[in-house]
């Protein structure tokens, strides 16, 4: 159950960066035709943040604990107490950044190039935190690896 | 001159303040364990839940109030400008946090 909420969270994270992408190329090459799908897409986005956050939330309060305590006696104890740290409260930056989002994307990016320029600039800083936030993720989980083989001996 | 609408413009100006705010209430809470952290944490069971409501709810209450402003035009900015206050505010934002973090 743990792997599969932890799996889920990681899942949606990535999800969120690969539509983000999609948006960042779509708008670059906005026209009459994909106004639709883009804001489709900046909608989309911020739902798979804001589900990655609550997963992610969920497994943060009922099964970190114990990780974090391995964590933290282990040789990489600064995957909790900085990255950890760090990752868990960015995200709420980025959180807020996909609820701005479909605000921003509301506007015709195929004739506002003011809009087009916001909307891409968002999206970029939620591609680039995304992708960071990932690899804070991924410390942490080799802090925990590595607490364990140390642990073995 | 490109113009945005007043939702882009307030809600955008909005998210770059809070998540400054977002990242001094990293600062003030770590630092009052007992009495900020310990409010936030008996608010809602996890201060970190705490903090996520409390930044949405500023983010909508500022960026309501703002889009008001001007008998109900709502601020004015040049995308440019807009873009260089949110950048701005999630970068300054950011440093706070992982500043704050690399050095307590």
């Amino acid at each position: 159950m743990t792997e599969i909420v932890l799996m889920a969270h990681v899942l949606f994270g990535m999800l969120c960066i690969v539509g983000g992408v999609w948006l960042f190329v779509d708008v670059l090459h906005a026209n009459e035709a994909n106004q639709g799908r883009i804001r489709t897409m900046s909608i989309a986005v911020a739902i798979l943040m804001w589900l990655a956050y609550l997963v992610g939330g969920y497994w943060y309060l009922t099964f970190y604990a114990a990780d974090k305590a391995i964590i933290l006696k282990g040789p990489w104890p600064f995957a909790h107490s900085f990255f950890m740290e760090m990752k868990e409260h960015v995200a709420i930056m980025l959180l807020l950044l996909v609820t701005y989002l479909p605000i921003a994307a509301a506007s015709n990016t195929a004739v506002n190039k003011g809009a087009r320029k916001l909307v891409l600039w968002v999206v970029g800083l939620i591609v680039l935190i995304g992708i960071a936030i990932d690899g804070a993720g991924a410390i942490i989980g080799i802090g925990a690896k590595v607490a364990l083989m140390a642990a073995k001996g | 001159m490109e113009t945005l609408s007043k939702y882009s413009v307030s809600f955008g100006v909005s998210l770059a303040i809070t998540s400054i705010l977002s990242a001094l209430l990293v600062v003030v809470k770590e630092l009052n364990e007992n009495s900020v952290l310990a409010w936030m944490k008996g608010l809602t069971s996890h201060h970190w839940i705490t903090h996520g409501l409390l930044m949405m709810i500023a983010f909508f209450a500022l960026g309501w109030g703002l889009a008001k402003m001007n008998n109900g035009e709502g601020l004015k900015m040049t995308p440019e400008r807009l873009v260089c206050v949110i950048a701005s505010g999630v970068v300054i934002g950011g440093l706070i946090i992982s500043g704050f973090y690399l050095v307590y």
